[in-house]
């Protein structure tokens, strides 16, 4: 049969988000593909230069609307770099359980989006099931399911409402036993191995060379992780090491990629639980909002000539913010904001991965690089 | 008729036509006959009305009837997948019995019972709703989860929406792509539909009840099932989309290569019965064998239920129409009617795979152990009389909603096999093994059976099908499992799991939480909540 | 504690690179400390000239083994002095990521202790930044086939600013739709945000004067 160009175009329920994978199709085999993006540029770098650094925080938990609290955090590190602000301790602790409870929320959405995708679809719902729980927990550190705005330049809006402590250990231990489900459910079924595995290899090198990182390349069997490697936060305070999974010969797999999700579920819920106890001045005890605990005292204007950036592990990948300080109202807006989006990088390299299999292959390698397009596009 | 009653005698008009010619041409007349004599012809018609009229009558009756005993297939594939989703209460069903009077009592009619009556119920409900979890502490999930708030209690919530989804399907507009081959797009839903419904021709649902009954019915109707695919391409193809292209070739590759091993199968059931009719495949294993196909071929029996969901197209064979790549398939560009009778004809092919392996291999009308209850000494005859109370139709249909229930918890439980690997499936593994099966009826037929199946064969052949089912479910080798599974512990020796870290107070942590089930977790979270937020 | 990459060995790492790097001509390189939350963290910082950043790519692929272009982000400084009206500021990180090793047909993770890393192997940021003088067309040498993950950072840098890259493969626009005119480019500073010297956010927030013909209601 001719070769044919197939159009996986915007509005598909395979892509987990707007965009366009153009396929060329030679029969039922992947011959070469071209990703289109840019549906949904909504042109954060160019708003956020006209806003305060504290109204720029709500544009970055709108980037990736499914990791959000992963984004407005990155943006903050970023800031507090620019304006060299020093950050209480509890804040940070307080910082690394919401981003860390917003990591198993997006990996629990993209396992609840994968499983569909390779057609199992009670998967889908128990996910959301326990993404409920994530939800409420952020909920009560935030104050919306979605878009949290919770860090402050110099801490975080507000401390652990009461009882947050014994809810949240007790939803994340139910988590734990949940997870076992999951792994029950895809592991154990001769189908999804096979669809899986042998499926969208790839090696670390290369993908190195591309700029992927995150559970990606952690699924090729190298331990590499921004929480590590270029540490920040109190990660270097907790009991944990990043997961890494044992590829096979020919390089990471889909079934690594997956698997690699569902240990860092394990390794997050850890985390919180850990940081729980180890946070100072205790996890029941109540600061009201603006307290020096837990938010210190920031300076609003960045000087001209200054800069300030930072790498941070989102859900995703490394995620970056770079601003430039000394734009508008002397110094109070950023000249310049510039992010990097993990998947911006990633989804060129996944659709180089796809080339060689067949088209139903398209959404299991897709689906394993998890892609978000609300960072993609900015 | 019988011509005595005529009130037209029928030489009045009989009207022979006699030629005579000068005897020089021709000597004798010619006599061209009785070219008009109405009474005979209205005579002659009588039977041929009589056979059109009781065709079309048992024709409706039956098609009324598969329709009717149809409605509950959708409402089953409903709210079984809700409830294996964990997306409606445990007992949705049970509350939803009787609703009770402007939603004041709305979902616990038991209170309502006189005497305490209902109390069991009450407690049944509230022990399921804990034990599946869906005692969520907000009120407004759970009355989500528990939808049947609204409706009568004579009907049950939720059957009719497969009349509503129908109604709206017949008022939608026909849209043809412009490109679109016409006759061909047109074609394709009559040849589907019409050949799903011609295989109810011969299908019994009881002992009496079916339309005809030919001698090779099971071949006509293997037949006619077969020409869908031939309509699921003629689809893909007319409708000038590259999705249904791809979709359409799929389907037809697919189905092509779950036919002969479907064929093959049937013919082991054939074989082992003795006969190509139907019922008479339900008489034998009834009256004859006392024993049900399945047990005797538990591998036809396995072999027959994959290559139907194949054929069916249903999870994991879905890939023709796997939404998660090419939105509908084959059937994308149909709208409306056309879309709404092509997709009851595919829970129609449904429903006729759960009949026949009810008619094939689960004895058909027979109740479970017919035989052997009425063969008892002294309990025997009332049991014969009781079940004789019985239309054979409830067991048949009894049998095929149990199968299609057994359809829908495939469906949800199972991912998607792909289409190179459905195809490697069907012709490396379920050819050889469906000769394999008529290899095993065959020998069956011929050398084990004189009247009888005795003792031993059946009790092999069951042990040997579980025997089957245990090898395929349990891992011999966990080691070496384990290896070539490529296990997913990673660089550390343990597994992560809760309280991994040897020197970390989290194992102290898990002591004190893990006593959490879900019920305790979520009452005390409910408490600590109404607390934090008032 | 939990292991990370040490301050001190990071820090040593970053002297030892920008010193090699400072010894190029046109590079000056120097580390600086930034502010990651509790923790420290040390970079090179890299200014750069744009004859000379064609050679420092290669440099710092082949002898540094800097393997990894995080990002590639252009500023338009139009007020700024001359020589620095264009900034092309990109991010690199060696990551010493290498294929795990296959033994016995069974691939080995590769898992280092963070906290244990010397010398080459301990992973380092680097932020280049190349200043543009006053032009119309301000273009870079392209390092598309020194790291892969530079083609698309460097066609965004080119979709929304401006800044070209010379000897760049398949440029195109990858944000903005494909038939966006040609030379806008949106983050330059001349293209205002809405409308000009106008901040609709605080003067007019339920947006009357958009039309002229909504001009005195009240809400």
């Amino acid at each position: 049969m001719a070769e044919m160009w197939i159009s996986m175009g915007p509005q598909h329920p395979m892509t987990h988000g707007l965009w366009t994978l153009k396929v060329k199709v030679d029969g039922e085999t992947v011959v070469d593909t071209e990703p289109d993006l840019g549906y949904i540029h909504r042109g954060v770098e160019k708003i956020c230069e006209s806003r305060d650094f504290t109204q720029i925080t709500t544009y970055c938990d709108r980037l990736c609307y499914a990791s959000a609290n992963t984004w407005s955090h990155s943006y903050i590190y970023a800031v507090e770099d620019l304006l060299e602000v020093e950050v209480p301790e509890r804040a940070e602790y307080i910082r690394l359980i919401a981003v860390e409870l917003q990591r198993i929320a997006s990996h629990l959405m993209w396992l609840g989006a994968y499983g569909p995708d390779i057609g199992n679809l009670s998967v889908m719902v128990w996910c959301l099931r326990e993404r409920e729980m994530m939800m409420d927990l952020l909920q009560e550190l935030g104050g919306s399911r979605m878009h949290y705005n919770f860090p402050r330049v110099g801490g975080v809006k507000r401390d652990l409402p009461h009882g947050f402590a014994q809810r949240a250990r007790a939803k994340v231990s139910l988590f734990l036993d949940r997870i076992q489900e999951y792994e029950a459910l895809f592991d154990e079924s001769t189908i999804f191995l096979i669809r899986t595995q042998g499926v969208g290899y790839s090696k670390p090198e290369e993908m190195v060379n591309h700029g992927v990182t995150g559970p990606n390349l952690r699924a090729g069997g190298v331990n590499y992780d921004v929480r590590t490697a270029h540490p920040y936060s109190v990660y270097s305070e907790l009991e944990w090491e990043a997961p890494v999974e044992r590829p096979s010969i020919k390089g990471a797999d889909c079934y690594d990629r997956y698997r690699i999700r569902v240990e860092e579920m394990r390794v997050s819920a850890l985390m919180v639980l850990e940081a729980l106890d180890k946070i100072p001045l205790g996890a029941d005890t109540y600061h009201s909002p603006g307290d020096p605990a837990i938010l210190a005292k920031a300076p609003s204007r960045a000087k001209e000539g200054t800069s300030g950036s930072h790498h941070f592990e989102d859900s995703r990948g490394e995620s970056m913010f770079y601003l430039a300080g000394g734009g508008e109202g002397r110094g109070k807006m950023p000249y310049r904001v510039s992010i990097r989006s993990p998947m911006f990088i990633t989804i060129p390299y996944a659709s180089k991965c796809m080339v060689g299999y067949k088209v139903a292959d398209i959404p299991a390698i897709m689906g394993s690089f998890d892609p978000c397009i609300g960072e993609t596009d900015r | 008729m019988d011509n005595v009653h005529d009130t037209l005698p029928s030489k009045d008009l009989d009207l022979t036509v006699t030629i005579s010619l000068p005897t020089g041409i021709w000597p004798e007349d010619i006599v061209l006959g009785k070219v008009l004599n109405l009474q005979d012809g209205f005579g002659g018609m009588q039977p041929a009305l009589e056979g059109l009229f009781s065709a079309t009558m048992i024709c409706t009756i039956v098609f009324t009837t598969m329709m009717l005993t149809m409605l509950p297939i959708p409402y089953i594939e409903r709210k079984f997948i809700g409830r294996l989703m964990d997306r409606l209460g445990a007992t949705t069903t049970l509350r939803s019995l009787w609703i009770g009077e402007s939603g004041v009592t709305a979902g616990k009619w038991w209170d309502q019972l006189p005497f305490g009556m209902g109390a069991p119920i009450g407690w049944l409900n509230k022990t399921l709703n804990s034990i599946w979890g869906n005692d969520h502490h907000l009120e407004a999930v759970s009355r989500v989860n528990n939808r049947g708030y609204h409706g009568y209690w004579f009907l049950l919530p939720g059957f009719f929406q497969a009349f509503a989804d129908f109604t709206k399907f017949a008022g939608k507009e026909h849209i043809v792509p412009k490109e679109a081959d016409r006759p061909v797009y047109e074609v394709a839903p009559v040849i589907i539909i019409s050949t799903t419904v011609l295989v109810f021709a011969f299908v019994p649902f009881g002992p009496h009840f079916y339309v005809s009954s030919p001698e090779l019915s099971v071949v006509f109707m293997m037949a006619i099932f077969g020409v869908a695919p031939l309509g699921v391409f003629f689809a893909g193809w007319s409708s000038n989309n590259k999705y249904t292209l791809i979709g359409g070739m799929r389907s037809a590759a697919q189905l092509t290569a779950y036919e002969i091993p479907l064929l093959i199968t049937v013919l082991g059931v054939c074989v082992i019965s003795g006969s190509f009719n139907v019922v008479e495949i339900v008489d034998f294993q009834a009256e004859e064998s006392n024993v049900w196909n399945l047990f005797m071929l538990p591998l036809g029996a396995a072999l027959f239920l994959i290559t139907m969901i194949a054929e069916v197209e249903r999870i994991p064979f879905d890939m023709p129409e796997a939404e998660a790549e090419l939105v509908e398939g084959w059937w994308t560009e149909y709208g409306g009617m056309r879309w709404g009778l092509m997709f009851a004809a595919e829970y129609q092919r449904c429903y006729a795979a759960c009949l026949l392996f009810a008619l094939f291999f689960l004895g058909g009308w027979e109740a479970p152990f017919q035989g052997t209850m009425e063969a008892l000494p002294l309990l025997g005859g009332p049991l014969e009389l009781l079940l004789s109370i019985i239309p054979g139709i409830v067991w048949v249909l009894i049998k095929a909603w149990a199968l299609f229930a057994v359809f829908v918890w495939i469906r949800a439980s199972l991912h998607r096999v792909r289409t190179d690997q459905i195809l490697e499936f069907g012709w490396q593994w379920l050819l050889p093994l469906s000769i394999v099966n008529l290899a095993i009826a065959m020998f069956l037929r011929v050398w084990v059976w004189d009247g009888s199946w005795g003792i031993i064969a059946p009790v092999v052949m069951i042990l040997s099908g579980i025997l089957g089912l245990v090898i395929l479910v349990v891992d011999e080798d966990k080691e070496a499992l384990e290896s070539m599974k490529r296990p997913y512990s990673t660089y550390a020796v343990t597994k992560a799991y809760p309280g991994r870290h040897p020197d970390s107070k989290l194992e102290d942590l898990q002591r004190q939480y893990s006593s959490y089930t879900a019920v305790q977790a979520a009452s005390s979270v409910s408490l600590s909540d109404t607390e934090a937020r008032s | 504690m939990g292991k990370t990459v040490t301050t001190s060995s990071q820090k040593l790492a970053a002297e030892e690179m920008s010193s090699a790097l400072s010894e190029m001509d046109g590079v000056v390189a120097v580390v600086s400390e930034r502010k990651s939350g509790t923790s420290p963290r040390n970079i090179v910082s890299v200014d750069c000239s744009s004859e000379n950043w064609r050679s420092l790519a290669e440099s710092m692929r082949i002898e540094h083994g800097v393997d990894y272009c995080s990002m590639i982000t252009g500023v338009h400084w139009p007020e700024g002095s001359s020589d620095k009206n264009w900034e092309v500021i990109y991010h690199f990180m060696r990551m010493g990521v290498e294929n795990p090793p296959v033994i016995d047909g069974m691939v080995q993770p590769i898992v280092k202790d963070p906290s244990k890393l010397e010398g080459k192997a301990v992973p380092l940021e680097i932020e280049v930044r190349i200043a543009l003088p006053e032009t119309r067309d301000p273009k870079v040498a392209s390092v598309q086939d020194i790291w892969v993950g530079a083609d698309w950072n460097e066609k965004e840098t080119w979709d929304l600013v401006g800044i070209d890259f010379e000897g760049h493969v398949g440029m195109r626009r990858v944000l903005q739709p494909h038939e966006t005119p040609v030379g806008f480019h949106p983050l330059q500073k001349q293209h205002k945000l809405r409308y000009h010297d106008f901040e609709e956010m605080y003067d007019d927030a339920q947006g009357f004067l958009r039309k002229p013909s909504d001009a005195g209601k009240i809400k």
